[in-house]
């Protein structure tokens, strides 16, 4: 049986003394969206800072393609192939739409991935030399996401990625969610709305004060309500 | 009267245009690695001291204008990895850490060259007819000097990928991290163009003022009033506030005499704070 691509056991962290994570548990395939869910402060943003190495993990590992990256440098994992779209965003507004589109990477942009990019993001290509900052919110998320594509990722980590954006472009953005995941790359989806985690993904993790609490199909979620009830404070939806 | 003062304002605009220099490098520092770095003014007195010796030993200004610059940039990655880096995690300690290397600088250099100023002759001789009086050629070439470098870094930082990187890093490490650029190096890097600014300043200096191990103490107030005015990371605000005080400084010390000079920055920076903490130009490009 063929490793998933990212998987993370038994993970522990602390943010200054404090514990935060104690026993995260959970995997992405190659292929298809993972939605990690859970109340507000329970580690899900601690988790996959985690995992980009920004906070360093306490006990457990992390594997990524088959590789242990527990202990790798922060800044050599996005070459590895991990995309990152923090919540909030992490747009740098001083600098252009250009520069924020091409800070991570190393040489020329691969042109089958520029136009790629351009395509899937038009509004982005007419505002390359603006100010990142001059732009929506919404323009914003789009900007970080098409950043995160620029570097071919074979994962692509998302946290709260409508979150604070307007009502009209939600649905864009869950549409090129769903569509990069069908292009080939794996997701990791934080995402705070459980019917659409449960429409997007084909595997939910639910975590609660720090650890991993349930993880399986969106089916066994939807078939036992009380669960979802107790882990979320949300009914299941239909 | 009108000629001596327009003399003091070309003299408060070279010195600006130095100040300026060492200004921008503590204000990177600050920026990037979140270090206020006490001994930055001993780098530029470094940078003088290093100039007189090179001019004594080879005999040449020219040698020393590319060369201090560099042992300045050796100086400074020397000191990031070995005085910073280990305690970069505490801010507070950083301040302990560089106030100790000032009293290195400032010691070594007594103990070495000697506790008298000193005075190097200025490359360019000469004067030129300005506003009606003759003005020493050297200080212009100063003030054109120091304008170049100032350019040179914003190009630099605007144009170039380690620019770009610069300015992210200053902006959200974290993010910068995610993005697989290598923050730690960026820092490194930032120290000791810092560094080698400072030394710069130092070597344009040393033909117009006199090399002195206590010289880094008396130019810092004037680089953390330019910072303090120009804006916390506003680069340009800094260099433009740098300026500004020192032209003043240069014209109000003529009508009357150094101390008013240096109280009217004061009292300009107090203003400043009071009335506009982001400082003189916040809202104006970074
Ligand atoms: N910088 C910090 N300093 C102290 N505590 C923190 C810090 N960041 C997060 N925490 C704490 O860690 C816990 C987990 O936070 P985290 O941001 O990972 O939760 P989350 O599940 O992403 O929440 P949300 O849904 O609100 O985004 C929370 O209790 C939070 O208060
Ligand atoms: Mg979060």
């Amino acid at each position: 049986m063929v490793e998933p691509l990212l998987v993370v056991s038994g993970l522990a962290a602390r943010i200054g003394r404090v514990p935060i994570l104690a026993g995260v548990d959970l995997a992405v395939p190659a292929r298809g969206i993972v939605a990690l869910l859970g109340r507000n402060g329970v580690g899900k943003t601690t988790t996959l800072r985690t995992i980009m190495g920004v906070v360093e993990a306490t006990a457990g590992s992390i594997r990524f393609a088959d590789q242990d990256i527990t202990r790798l440098q922060a800044h050599l994992r996005p070459g590895l192939g991990i995309g990152y779209v923090p919540q909030g965003r992490g747009i740098f507004p001083l600098l252009t739409v250009r520069e924020n589109l091409y800070l991570g990477l190393r040489g020329p942009a691969d042109p089958a991935i520029e136009t790629h990019v351009f395509e899937r993001f038009p509004r982005l290509a007419e505002r390359l030399d603006q100010k990142a900052g001059t732009m929506s919110g919404g323009e914003q998320q789009m900007l970080a996401i098409a950043r995160a594509l620029m570097m071919r990722p074979r994962l692509l980590i998302l946290d709260e990625p409508t979150e604070g954006v307007m009502p009209r472009l939600v649905n864009d953005i869950r549409r090129e969610i769903a569509a990069i995941a069908a292009s080939g790359i794996a997701v990791l989806l934080v995402e705070q709305n459980l019917r659409t985690a449960l429409r997007l993904a084909r595997h939910v993790v639910i975590m609660e004060r720090g650890h991993t609490a349930f993880a399986g199909p969106p089916e066994s979620l939807r078939a036992d309500p009380d669960l979802a009830h107790r882990l979320l404070g949300v009914g299941a939806p239909t | 009267m009108l000629a001596n003062l327009a003399t003091l304002a070309l003299n408060g605009l070279a010195w600006g245009l130095i100040v300026a220099l060492i200004a921008l490098g503590l204000s990177i520092i600050f920026g990037l690695l979140d270090v206020i770095n006490v001994a930055h003014g001993d780098l530029f007195m470094v940078g003088g001291v290093l100039a007189w010796t090179a001019v004594e030993t080879t005999g040449s200004f020219a040698a020393a204008l590319v060369v201090v610059p560099l042992l300045g940039m050796a100086l400074g990655l020397a000191t990031e990895r070995f005085a910073i880096r280990p305690i970069l995690r505490n801010p507070a300690l950083t301040i302990v850490s560089t106030f100790g290397l000032s009293l290195i600088l400032q010691e070594a250099v007594r103990a070495t060259f000697g506790p008298a100023p000193r005075r190097l002759m200025a490359p360019l001789p000469g004067t030129l007819p300005v506003f009606g009086t003759n003005y020493e050629i050297y200080r212009l070439a100063a003030a054109v000097a120091a304008a170049l470098a100032l350019a040179a870094f914003f190009l630099f930082q605007q144009r170039t990928r380690f620019g770009t990187w610069m300015r992210a890093v200053r902006h959200d490490r974290e993010t910068a991290l995610t993005l697989g650029i290598p923050v730690a190096r960026v820092q490194l890097l930032t120290f000791a163009l810092g560094a080698a600014l400072a030394l710069l300043g130092g070597v344009i200096a040393a033909p117009i003022t006199t090399v002195d191990f206590r010289a880094g103490v008396e130019i810092l107030p004037a680089c953390f009033m330019a910072v303090v005015i120009g804006g916390l990371g506003n680069l340009p605000g800094t260099a433009a506030a740098a300026v500004l005080l020192a032209v003043t400084e240069g014209v109000v010390s003529g009508l009357s005499d150094p101390t008013a000079a240096r109280i009217t920055s004061l009292c300009l920076m107090s203003a400043v704070l009071l009335l506009r903490p982001q400082g003189l130009f916040a809202g104006a490009a970074r």
